[in-house]
């Protein structure tokens, strides 16, 4: 569905160099921080910027295609609706720019959970149910075959953001593109099927299991270790200098440490070193006033 | 599609005070100066006032206000970029708007110069009906090609402030008998409502003239569009 095969584009302060990666139905996510240009890719995918090397192809086609673009929805971290418009004019105006019945506005505002919006003036929205609006549009309509959001879970009103995630889910299913770009390796593992990293304008591949679990922490949460082993595996992890904090306990080990990288390393060197069979390690979620369970 | 892509921009004009009330402004201003001219008494008050206040103050500025009105105040970018998110292309909704601004102000031109013309008559000025006639063709004709001088000075700066830029070069360049005022609309207007000839231009070289800059001026600004 999108094709981009050797892409360099530039958009001041962004800039995109040798980009290739093939995007089939499904939902796809792109890792990176602002500056290493995901909101520049998407902008290249909806074909709002040119691209100075290489080749795009969306549906087929190029992105700048009246037929492709009717096709394709972006929703950016800023995104913006016809001002003097009411909701439901709004999605009646979106419907026939994409050459498609109208459709009750109330209704498909409800799959976002934001139908009580739908007689608003666009002006009176904040900038989170701006979005929310903009991504039913986007999420309902049956024009669109390739949905590109940008940070899906940041700015967002509530009611939507606890609805997002299976209505991506749902339109990926029912062979949509769909294709996110967060600064968050929480938001792309939970929400994608698959993951690529962009750094500096470049295609870093996919993350490492390492890096997927450090994503998932948040500051310095620990890391439990499930195994049957974990008596070897606290002797040795209490004997690296990294590792800040280690406790045994009912079948799994509980480690802490500053960087979750570093720590999930130290316990890669602690499972060679003793040969313990671990059958799963995870972040552990903290629980209000410290860690869950853990003897430190 | 393209109702649905012009009905944005008209929604700014009719529904946001900020559209609509220097338009009325202006009309009212235009009116105003109509009626001094007639209880002045002045003999050739429809020709005076055309010429002077109408052509020269009141319709490049209602033009300025209309085109304003419709693109938000904002660049003709930002203005249409909402349609392009919603699927529109940039071309095709940057088209609609353009338009729908020659159209709006076409016909503001016409009604005010009418109005005037018929308002302002005096004893010296041409029959009252074939005067409001050429004057609404002036009017309509001069209100276009301001609505796509100023789409395309929209099209400069991340807020269009080009759009007072070539407002000023209207006004400095359009009233010199110099061969740079042939280029904007103030020149070819006046020569249509009975004022000085440009280089010694006929009313109809004229009228082809302020055609050419609302065509060229509308393609320009069409093709800058263009989503940052």
């Amino acid at each position: 569905m999108i094709a981009i095969e050797s892409v360099a584009a530039r958009r001041r302060p962004l800039a995109l160099a040798n980009l290739s990666v093939e995007w089939g139905a499904g939902l796809h996510a792109v890792l990176g921080g602002y500056a290493d240009g995901g909101p520049l890719l998407m902008a290249l995918v909806a074909g709002l910027v040119p691209v100075r090397a290489g080749r795009i192809r969306v549906l087929g086609d190029p992105p700048t295609d009246a037929k492709v673009r009717r096709q394709v929805a972006f929703v950016p971290l800023d995104a913006s609706l016809p001002d003097a418009l009411r909701v439901h004019e709004v999605m009646s105006t979106a419907a026939a720019i994409r050459n498609e019945p109208a459709g009750d506005a109330v209704r498909r505002l409800e799959s976002l959970g934001v139908e009580a919006l739908a007689a608003r003036s666009v002006r009176t929205l904040s900038r989170d149910e701006v979005r929310a609006v903009a991504l039913a549009e986007a999420l309902t309509s049956a024009q669109v075959r390739v949905l590109l959001v940008e940070e899906p879970l940041v700015s967002l009103d509530p009611r939507a953001a606890a609805r997002l995630g299976e209505a991506l889910r749902r339109r990926a299913r029912e062979g949509c593109a769909v294709v996110v770009t967060t600064a968050s390796m929480r938001d792309a593992t939970e929400l994608a099927d698959d993951c690529v990293i962009l750094r500096g304008g470049m295609l870093a591949g996919p993350p490492s299991p390492v890096e997927v679990v450090a994503g998932q922490a948040g500051g310095d949460a620990p890391l439990r270790i499930v195994t049957r082993e974990g008596r070897a595996l606290v002797a040795a992890l209490a004997r690296d200098a990294s590792v800040a904090a280690v406790a045994g306990e009912d079948g799994s080990v509980l480690v802490r440490g500053g960087d979750v990288v570093t720590l999930a390393r130290a316990v890669g060197r602690a499972i060679v070193e003793t040969g313990a069979d671990v059958s799963e390690m995870h972040v552990e979620r903290q629980a209000a006033g410290g860690v869950r369970g853990g003897t430190w | 599609m393209t109702i649905a892509l012009a009905r944005p921009p008209l929604a700014r004009l009719l529904r946001t005070t900020r559209g609509w009330l220097p338009i009325a402004a202006w009309a009212a201003v235009a009116v105003a100066f109509a009626v001094t001219a007639r209880s002045g008494g002045s003999v050739r008050g429809a020709d005076h006032v055309l010429v002077g206040g109408y052509g020269g103050l009141v319709l490049p500025l209602l033009s300025y206000a209309i085109v304003g009105a419709l693109f938000g105040a904002r660049s003709l970018s930002a203005s249409i970029a909402p349609l392009v998110a919603l699927g529109a292309l940039p071309a095709r909704a940057a088209a609609a708007s353009v338009l729908l601004a020659m159209a709006t102000t076409a016909l503001a031109g016409l009604v005010t110069a009418a109005v005037v013309a018929l308002v302002a008559h005096g004893s010296a000025d041409p029959p009252l009906a074939g005067d409001a006639l050429e004057s609404a063709y002036a009017g309509g004709l001069g209100g276009a090609a301001y609505a796509a001088w100023f789409a395309l000075g929209a099209s400069f700066g991340r807020r269009g402030g080009g759009r007072a830029l070539l407002l000023v070069a209207d006004w400095l360049l359009g009233s010199t008998g110099s061969a740079a005022a042939l280029l904007t609309p103030r020149a070819h207007l006046r020569n249509l409502l009975g004022g000085p000839a440009p280089m010694d231009f006929t009313q109809r070289a004229s009228a082809a003239w302020l055609v050419a800059i609302a065509v060229a001026c509308a393609v320009l600004s069409i093709r800058r569009a263009h989503v940052r």
